[in-house]
């Protein structure tokens, strides 16, 4: 993987952090109602897919088949869960982060 | 409301969602969609509402985006295209026909396993097609097709030598043959094998062998190399009687000597002498006559030895001999053919007694199954045999398709949806074979279960001739590898219709109709199709059964011409029983009438050389004043039987004028009675009685009786001029006795067992049948077409029953909301049924007109095999759509009746 994968846009963050807060119930619908719920972003279904897809293809998220149930008119889920390198590309810009925050105090943050 | 219940989204936007996704996203894209939608409708909004949330999401999908990305990922990752749903068990890559996947079996598996009822019917509606077909094949296989086990079989030919009449497959005289093997432009090896039927003092009853007398070159000329010691010497088959040494059948020696191979060098009591055991064939070689096992083997000049065959190896005119030879390298059998020609004119040139007009021809060993004579026979009743399981196997397949066809018919919703999903046409059809081959598979197994067990039926069935017969057939490999190409063939049959059917690709009709069960199935026309043809098909079986049925019951009922009540019917072999002379046998045979006359349960005793009715056909020469000969002898060839002053009486066969035969008659001028038959024929109106004609050597014969005619050789001949000649004035070979008494046919043959036993225990019975079972002989092919056609007629019905249920249970459950509609609008539980009955029944008739009209195309082709009834029997023809007709009626009222009992209220509601 090369550096430039690791950075991660601002869908994609938030994406793999509903990875991560779903844990194994992680798929389509339901990071977009994590999304929604928690970081008040309403996205189309296909964003969270087109997201997810471009994830896996840099190698951060795997996905697979599951069984299909009725709630779902008998159609199988596809399973999200974020790869290590996932969960390390989201270290890597929360210490970016981290860092650019630091020495920040409360005063300092303001409408100037 | 919870989530599962509440409700589909549209399914025109469903639809539209699924048709722009990638196949690999439309089950996850979709299913996230419509779970929402769910979960919106459980969560209080409205329908109107969630229903254009959801075309909202539909238009707004943004499937260029989604396509691209997932090309992309597609391009990087190859397990992402293997990452599609897979639900199914199975894998839906496009390039999926080859091979079987391991996932295919077990989804296959997994369908059976949830359809316990349709698998059970389906396995054993295919395992009685192919059992039938495979015990059918084994019979075919072991009596014409089996190859001898001998090395080269293409270089070798029979070889016959034409009999007076001209009919050139008769067998040959020992001279001719050694004459033959003496020469080497045409042959490399000629080898010659005769049959003869002795007594083995083996065990605690001596019993009777069939056994080859063989040329000593004759195993190592076939190639058929010893299981155990060595075969003949040359030098042990060159004078008459000198070398008693035997060669054990394979089945002998196992049997009878527990297959220890110390028996070689030990001897063997063949006929009251010692043979030595120099040798044992082969297990795969049984003998050089099909279906029959060849117990034991003996050099060809010791045949002399053995009872009754005295000048068989030295006579010219004594034609006993079968030949085989083997072409020499580059001949071919026209060449060998044309040398044999010149041979035979040779030989009568030097014999013109006996070999005037005789010409031997050589026919390859291929394309001789039992004997030309017999083939004749045999292969149009064979192939008879074996169109009949051929049908019932197209019946039983026609039943699966139909199984099968409703299965599909179920499954479209199914189908159609993992069409939609991007799942490859040839990937469905695939699975759908592998399912119905493994059907195929497994009816193929029990079938052959069943075959065993019906050959083991069959062989229990045995012929009733005197010669003990040892039947080889098994189910052997050939048998195997035709069943299951059966097997396969019926799975791929059957299942690719109705999988081409289920994979039609206009799936958008099935997505949009899905589940509503209204209106009237369209789709079944080939299921109707199928019906239709099992229903004919079955007609044409039970057709030709009832004409078979009828048929034996009409030869059942024809006066035979002698009384067919109780009677002991017994063959003392004298001549290898130590009656080594005529005078022995003769004494024999009067001690042997005076003891049973002298039992109180014995009345009449008659002993004739020729029963009517009996296997064997005798004739013999007789010249006819006044009447033109028939033959090149200048003699008229006429049936008789040479029989015992009691005989008529016995028998039961009237002597309607003159005088039966006295013992006085033995001495005197030689004296014959002939049938009203005789007398019709050649002396119309005339009395013949005192006249004389003569037998083919010119001696005088006085006619001192007529008697009535009896049947001679069939049933169903007329009847036909016969003489009997005094039984003694020409030897006794072949005579048995007729006993009549009190108590039935198995009473008296016991009483007359114990009478022999008496006199002689150590007399060999060729021969001891009741009446019954020797009329048994005459009835025996038409028992046995009979039986096995209402046996497969029964089947085809059994089948064709299936199939109608089927069909007529299928529609009830399509239409479960149309019944219901009808119910509550007033129609009664009768009219349903009605209904229901009548659209099974119209395929019926259909079906039945078909069937009739083929059966009465085909029942001629059956007309040489029947007896007494026309062709188109109308007891038959009538009688047969009756019982179909009946049989149909209870098959479609059964599911009918659960139609009627159809809630309406639940049939409205259920989709």
């Amino acid at each position: 993987m090369g550096g430039s994968n690791r950075q991660l846009g601002d869908l994609e963050e938030l994406v793999l952090l509903a990875l991560l807060r779903l844990g194994d119930d992680a798929y389509g619908g339901s990071i977009r109602q994590e999304l929604a719920e928690r970081a008040g972003r309403e996205v189309s279904i296909s964003t969270v897919y087109v997201t997810l897809m471009r994830l896996e293809e840099k190698g951060l998220v795997r996905s697979w088949m599951g069984e299909p149930s009725g709630e779902r008119g008998g159609k199988a889920k596809r399973h999200f869960a974020a790869r290590p390198e996932g969960v390390e590309a989201l270290e890597s810009v929360r210490a970016v982060r981290e860092r650019m925050w630091e020495g920040l105090g409360e005063g300092d943050v303001h409408v100037g | 409301m919870s989530v599962e219940d509440a409700g589909r989204p549209p399914r025109l936007a469903h639809l539209l969602i699924r048709g722009r996704l990638p196949a690999e996203l439309a089950d996850a894209v979709s299913g996230d969609l419509e779970e929402e939608y769910r979960r919106r409708r459980a969560g209080g909004t409205g329908r109107a509402r969630s229903d254009l949330w959801f075309w909202g999401q539909a238009v707004t999908l943004r499937a260029g985006s989604l396509r691209r990305a997932s090309a992309r990922l597609r391009a990087m990752t190859p397990t992402w295209e293997r990452n599609r749903p897979r639900r199914a068990g199975h894998d839906q890559t496009t390039r999926s026909w080859m091979p079987m996947r391991p996932d295919d079996v077990k989804y296959a598996v997994r369908r059976l396993v949830r359809a316990p009822g349709f698998t059970l019917v389906a396995v054993l509606s295919l395992a009685l097609g192919i059992g039938a077909n495979t015990a059918m094949f084994s019979l075919v296989n072991a009596v014409l097709l089996r190859d001898l086990p001998v090395r080269a079989p293409e270089q070798l030919v029979e070889v016959y030598t034409s009999d007076e009449d001209g009919y050139p497959y008769a067998t040959s005289s020992y001279p001719d043959f050694a004459d033959l093997r003496g020469r080497d432009e045409v042959f490399r090896d000629v080898m010659g094998t005769r049959t003869f039927v002795s007594r083995l003092d083996q065990g605690e009853r001596p019993q009777v062998v069939f056994g080859e007398a063989v040329s000593w070159n004759y195993f190592s000329g076939l190639g058929v190399p010893m299981a155990l010691g060595r075969s003949f010497l040359e030098e042990e088959d060159r004078t008459a009687g000198t070398h008693p040494v035997t060669v054990l059948g394979y089945r002998t020696w196992q049997r009878d000597f527990g297959g220890d191979p110390s028996i070689l060098g030990g001897s063997v009591r063949l006929d009251g002498r010692p043979y030595t055991v120099v040798g044992v064939a082969p297990e795969s070689f049984t003998g050089s006559m099909p279906v029959l096992v060849t117990s034991l083997y003996v050099p060809t000049m010791q045949v002399e030895a053995i009872g009754g065959f005295e000048g068989q190896t030295s006579r010219r005119s004594s034609r006993s001999m079968f030949l085989k030879a083997r072409l020499g390298p580059g001949v071919t059998v026209d060449q060998a053919n044309a040398w044999l020609a010149a041979f035979s004119a040779a030989l009568a040139e030097q014999y013109p007694d006996s070999n005037e007009g005789r010409l031997m021809t050589a026919i390859p060993i291929g394309d001789v199954a039992l004997h030309p004579l017999v083939d004749r026979v045999l292969k149009p009743v064979a192939a008879l045999l074996l169109v009949v399981v051929g049908l019932v196997l197209v019946i039983a397949c026609a039943n699966l398709a139909s199984f099968l066809l409703a299965r599909a018919e179920d499954r479209r919703k199914e189908i159609a949806v993992r069409l939609a999903l991007g799942a490859g046409r040839a990937s469905l059809i695939r699975q759908l074979l592998v399912e119905t081959v493994m059907l195929a598979l497994l009816g193929g197994a029990v079938g052959i279960l069943l075959a065993d067990w019906t050959l083991g039926l069959l062989m229990s069935f045995k012929p009733p001739i005197p010669i003990p017969v040892d039947f080889d057939v098994s189910l052997d490999r050939t048998v195997l590898l035709f069943t299951a190409g059966v097997s396969l063939a019926a799975g791929i049959a059957f299942g690719l219709a109705p999988a081409l059917q289920a994979t039609r690709p206009d799936i958008a009709p099935t997505l949009k109709d899905e589940g509503t069960g209204g209106g009237r199935p369209r789709r079944w026309t080939l299921r109707r199709g199928l019906v239709v043809t099992q229903v004919a098909l079955s007609f044409v079986l039970l057709i030709g059964a009832g004409l078979f049925v009828r048929s034996l019951q009409k030869a059942q009922r024809i006066d035979p011409g002698f009384d067919i009540g109780p009677a002991a019917l017994v063959w003392p072999f004298a001549q290898i029983s130590g009656y080594d002379t005529d005078e022995a046998v003769a004494g024999l045979y009067r001690e042997l009438e005076e003891r049973l006359l002298a039992h109180p349960a014995i009345e009449r005793v008659g002993v004739a050389d020729r029963f009517p009715l009996g296997a064997a056909v005798q004739t013999s020469g007789y010249v006819l004043p006044g009447i033109p000969a028939d033959s090149r002898d200048g003699d008229y060839d006429l049936d008789n039987a040479h029989v015992s002053p009691g005989y008529f009486d016995a028998m039961g066969v009237p002597i309607l004028s003159g005088r039966t035969f006295t013992d006085d008659d033995r001495a005197g001028e030689r004296v014959i009675i002939v049938s009203e038959a005789f007398v019709r024929r050649f002396y119309p109106g005339e009395d013949v009685v005192g006249s004389t004609i003569e037998d083919g050597s010119g001696q005088p014969l006085r006619i001192v009786g007529v008697a009535r005619d009896t049947r001679v050789r069939t049933l169903g001949e007329s009847p036909r001029p016969f003489v009997y000649e005094l039984v003694g004035q020409g030897g006794m070979f072949g005579a048995e006795f007729v006993v009549r008494g009190k108590g039935t046919g198995a009473e008296l043959l016991e009483v007359t067992r114990s009478v022999l036993d008496e006199v002689d225990p150590d007399l060999v019975l060729m021969e001891a049948k009741t009446m019954n079972e020797h009329l048994a002989l005459m009835l025996f092919p038409p028992r046995m077409a009979a039986m096995l056609l209402s046996v497969f007629g029964g089947l085809a019905l059994v089948l064709a029953a299936i199939g109608i249920y089927g069909v007529v249970s299928h529609a009830v459950a399509k239409r479960t909301r149309e019944l219901g509609i009808r119910m509550s609008l007033g129609a009664s539980a009768r009219d349903v049924v009605r209904m229901a009955v009548g659209g099974g029944m119209r395929l019926v008739g259909v079906g039945a007109v078909v069937g009739i009209l083929l059966a009465a195309t085909v029942s001629w082709s059956i007309s040489r095999f029947l007896y007494g009834i026309g062709t188109t029997d109308l007891a038959t023809f009538a009688g047969i759509p009756v019982l179909l007709t009946l049989v149909a009626l209870l098959a479609a009222w059964v599911p009918a009746r659960r139609a009627s009992a159809v809630d309406p209220v639940r049939a409205l509601r259920a989709e």
